[in-house]
């Protein structure tokens, strides 16, 4: 038998007990045991940034970060961006933009972009690369990406006007 | 998946030393992981116990001496020291240099004491913090010690840690006025193609001393005597340096580099001899700014 933890991730505001092995990545856990798939491994070394969470607020590679260092933090993942049914700002503006084709490198975009704009609401067009330059699109490209987290921060401004 | 391993959270240091002690050397430190994780996967690496280090309070931390010298705990990640005021204000060149290491990700979980204690040959700190004459504590059951970077990382993947003792923190002596340090890199990848940092000083409008050292070229950082020499005595007036250098990459022509995926010896070289130029102006431009 294989040694088991017992710990307490709390995914998209909602605690889950768990009982899992050491080895396991929080990409392990939110894929194959949570069914959170929304969550994709590809490079599995932290190049890609496919798999970007936030682990208390923090953006994180879930391919090689281990599940137990979440351990009674709170993990957000693609699945908690909308609300009630409702696409956050960011996503809508993804659609806005046509910031995606096939949709593989969104989950990531999308939640290294949700880290950005919650640090810095309103970041010049460096900020949003130099945030983003560490998850890779391989068909959009990245100009509609970045127009959309700007366009997403810049309706942030209209709407506090 | 990765191979199977025990996990333990020691809370202190001693028991994290008997924790190690009771896996008879099948054990391994790990912080961040960045860099740990990651052979595993591949399959170089089979560990039967990792003892995370993150609960215990001695790696954490962040000083300034009041001359301005820099304490960092190991335990510190990339990101913590790139939005330090402390780093900011006494040290510009590390906090900058830490924003630009690998991607956000990395940063944010990644350490500064993991990555010197990996010594992967193509460290962005480990260059700059060897021309900053750096040193770190390292402890262990039999005690402590401190070595300066150059004594500690002895080749790629290799270092004069002890399997049980724990890269502790690190020290960075501080400036004195007219001292200026800068760093610069190119990257292809997450690491850099080559990177060079520069330590120098400036009285009365002349460099008086320089040192240099170069990353990702050869298998350990290396402190470039003959490229200090090449900064030594020039005037700085002018507010740059660069420009008047000249062949640089004659000064690079000692050192055994190594061809990689991020292109042959003589490519890197040529960086190099870009990159000195770029760095020695930053590190003109703190020393002016200090004076």
């Amino acid at each position: 038998m294989p040694e088991t933890v017992d710990l307490t991730l709390t995914i998209n505001h909602r605690r889950h007990p768990l009982r899992i092995e050491p080895r396991e990545t929080l990409g392990d856990v939110l894929r194959d045991r949570l069914g959170l798939t929304g969550t994709k491994i590809s490079c599995d070394a932290q190049v890609c940034g496919a798999c970007t969470v936030l682990v208390d607020d923090l953006a994180v590679s879930a391919c090689t970060y281990l599940a137990i260092d979440a351990d009674e933090r709170s993990v957000r993942t693609v699945e908690g961006l909308a609300t009630d049914g409702a696409l956050s700002p960011l996503q809508q503006a993804f659609i806005d933009h046509a910031g995606f084709q096939c949709g593989f490198c969104t989950p990531g975009m999308l939640m290294a972009a949700t880290a950005l704009l919650e640090e810095d609401p309103d970041p010049t067009r460096e900020a949003v690369i130099h945030a983003l330059e560490g998850n890779l699109c391989r068909c959009t490209g990245y100009a509609q990406i970045i127009d959309a987290v700007l366009a997403a921060a810049g309706g942030a401004r209209a709407d506090a006007r | 998946m990765l191979p199977r391993f025990q996990f333990l959270r020691p809370r202190s240091l001693p028991d994290a030393f008997a924790a190690f002690a009771a896996t008879a050397g099948d054990a391994a430190w790990i912080a961040g992981g960045t860099e740990l994780l990651q052979v595993m996967k591949m399959g170089l690496a089979q560990i039967g116990t990792l003892i995370d280090v993150k609960g215990i309070a001695e790696l954490h931390g962040l000083r300034a001496d009041e001359d301005g010298a820099l304490t960092i705990g190991a335990g510190t990640t990339h990101r913590v020291i790139e939005r330090s005021p402390i780093v900011r204000e006494h040290l510009p060149a590390l906090a900058a240099l830490e924003s630009e290491v690998a991607n956000i990700r990395v940063r944010n979980t990644g350490t500064i004491g993991g990555n010197l204690a990996f010594a992967e040959p193509h460290s962005d700190p480990a260059t700059f913090l060897l021309a900053c004459n750096t040193s770190v504590h390292l402890v262990g059951p039999r005690g402590g010690r401190d070595l300066g970077i150059g004594e500690f990382i002895l080749g790629p993947l290799w270092t004069a840690r002890e399997e049980d003792e724990l890269l502790l923190s690190i020290r960075i002596p501080a400036a004195a006025p007219g001292v200026g340090r800068g760093y610069a890199k190119f990257a292809f990848f997450e690491r850099p193609a080559a990177s060079v940092a520069v330590c120098l000083a400036v009285e009365d409008g002349i460099v008086t001393q320089a040192t240099v050292a170069v990353g990702s070229l050869t298998d350990v950082p290396t402190v470039v005597l003959r490229a200090g020499d090449l900064l030594t005595g020039r005037e700085t007036r002018s507010g740059t340096l660069g420009p008047s250098l000249g062949r640089t990459v004659d000064v690079f022509d000692d050192l055994d580099i190594v061809a990689d995926h991020n292109g042959s010896a003589d490519y890197k070289r040529h960086l190099a001899g870009v990159l000195l130029g770029q760095a020695a102006d930053l590190a003109l431009t703190e020393a002016l700014a200090r004076a």
